[in-house]
């Protein structure tokens, strides 16, 4: 039924149990399994190119720590992984990434990083759901 | 002594919070400074006193400095020809358009036309860059052509700065020729330096590029000259040594960020008249709309002919019609010089900051070239699954 599958990883408890439910699902449905790391912006109206450098070079080594754990799992369960890691807003990428991908099913964790702010503007996955192409399961 | 410490502990606390809320909001330092800035001068009592416009000063160096030392020389070569078109133009029209402005239309008189022309001639490197790497345009080759051409114009706002308000005397011949001499020695010296005495806790490297800016600086001062046009020269010669030794362009990053260009943004800001704001607000509005059609009259007709579909050549543009640093570099210039008073750098300013802001939102959300999201280089599989597909491996 499920022949393409996107997690949504951005390292928190929710998007860990989202992965291992994708890699359930894409055993059992023999899917292709991908997942995007959505990056915050960099510095807007920057002052120095170094200013960006050092930001970029900071999100370089947490998204490497997140591509090891995604590496982790999926060579546990002895799948195929690939990773996309767009800049931008992570609900609106999430979707745009989705639509473009032609995706069956987006995962994403029911809580993500956004932590206090979610509480006032409505979690990542609340917004997935209400906007992506797709059907969209949201791991508690 | 003890009333300087409390002022360093303000100003460090005010950069700070600065910080705290770039974090926060994704807004650069840079500009966050500045904003605070002008809080703490009109309301808070922030005023730079000698230390903190030595500081700012060395600051606004090593800005310009580390500007000039971020070019990809490789990447200039290559691009040579249509870097220097489009930087040159998109330096020359706003630089025409403003002064042009200024002059006949504010009754600026001319000094004070020429400083405008300049402070809006400029294009942010650093707001042009950020917005590429989002969109892995740096790492094509229109993107590569487009840095280059921002180098450009900046090398051209520098020039302007350097050359516009210097004095015609034999310091000025002292100051021509131990600055080419310096240029033309530097890089092999600097490479020697790096190497033989790189990585050692006592810095001679990070001293040596300290002594090379003062004095020339020192030199370009007593000519009448700018401090930043030799610490922009200094920079381009010594990019090609920067590009092998990231962890020296990293230290001096640190000494930079931490304690010099703070107190550069924060003073930028702190001189800000916001009722000089209120009455100038259409002048603000008027100059920017003067800059940003002097970069769409200049650059977008290059764009195209240099092959740029429609939608890259309106992204290009306004990304070109971007400005901070070098703008505020050159508006504080001619308010440290007595050539602009604080009304007009005010004006000046805040024309800078939303130039950095107007065209940057209008292009990321109008005109951002539509890219496919690329797969980072990495398949992730255990060694069955490559064994089953060699051909992945």
């Amino acid at each position: 039924m499920f022949k393409k599958l996107l997690i949504a990883y951005d390292g928190s408890e929710g998007a860990q149990k989202a992965l291992a439910a994708g890699i359930s699902l894409a055993r059992i449905h023999q899917a292709e399994l991908w997942a995007v790391t959505v990056q915050e912006r960099l510095p807007r109206y920057g002052g120095t190119i170094d200013e960006i450098d050092e930001e970029k070079k900071f999100l370089d080594e947490r998204f490497e720590k997140i591509a090891a754990e995604v590496r982790d799992q999926a060579q546990a369960a002895g799948l195929e992984i690939k990773l996309l890691r767009p800049f931008g807003h992570p609900a609106q990428t999430i979707v745009e990434v989705a639509k473009e991908g032609n995706y069956d099913l987006i995962l994403v964790g029911h809580s993500g990083v956004s932590g206090v702010w979610a509480a006032f503007l409505g979690t990542t996955a609340e917004k997935v759901s209400r906007h992506a192409p797709c059907s969209v399961l949201i791991v508690r | 002594m003890e009333q300087m410490w409390f002022t360093a502990a303000s100003w460090i606390g005010l950069a700070l919070v600065a910080s705290l809320i770039s974090i926060r909001t994704g807004v650069s330092v840079a500009l966050v400074e500045i904003f605070l800035g002008v809080i703490g001068g009109n309301f808070l009592g922030f005023q730079p006193n000698e230390w903190i416009n030595v500081l700012a000063a060395f600051g606004s160096m090593m800005l310009t400095f580390l500007a000039g030392a971020e070019i990809d020389p490789d990447s200039l070569r290559k691009h040579l020809k249509p870097s220097l078109v489009i930087g040159g133009v998109s330096f020359l029209f706003p630089f025409l358009g403003a002064m042009a402005f200024s002059y006949w239309v504010t009754d600026w008189d001319l000094r004070a036309s020429q400083i405008s022309g300049i402070a809006l001639s400029t294009t942010s490197v650093a707001v042009v860059y950020a917005v590429m790497v989002e969109t892995r345009l740096n790492e094509t080759d229109l993107g590569k052509l487009i840095l280059a051409a921002c180098f450009v114009t900046d090398l051209g706002t520098v020039l302007a700065l350097g050359i516009l308000f210097a004095r015609y005397d034999r310091w000025m011949i002292v100051f021509v020729v131990v600055t080419g001499l310096a240029l033309w020695l530097l890089p092999r010296f600097s490479r020697y330096m790096f190497t033989k005495y790189g990585g050692r806790v006592s810095e001679p490297e990070v001293k040596f590029i300290f002594l090379v800016l003062c004095f020339l600086g020192a030199l370009a001062v007593t000519a009448s000259s700018e401090a930043v046009l030799p610490a922009y020269l200094f920079g381009l010669v010594v990019a090609g040594v920067f590009v092998r030794d990231k962890v020296l362009l990293h230290r001096m990053r640190t000494i930079t960020f931490t304690l010099l260009t703070p107190f550069f943004f924060i003073k930028a800001g702190a001189l800000i008249s916001i009722p000089a704001l209120i009455t100038g607000f259409n002048l603000i509005l008027i100059l920017l709309g003067v800059k940003m059609a002097a970069k769409i009259i200049g650059v977008w007709p290059l764009t195209r002919y240099y092959g740029m579909t429609l939608r890259e050549g309106n992204y290009v543009t306004l990304l070109m019609a971007t400005g901070l640093t070098f703008g505020s570099i050159s508006a504080l210039f001619g308010l440290t010089n007595n050539i602009i008073n604080q009304a007009q750098y005010s004006v000046l300013v805040t024309t800078v900051i939303a130039s950095a802001v107007v065209p940057t939102f209008i292009a990321t959300t109008w005109f951002t070239p539509k890219r496919p999201f690329v797969e980072e280089p990495v398949v992730y599989g255990t060694m069955e699954h490559f064994l089953h597909h060699p051909e992945e491996a």
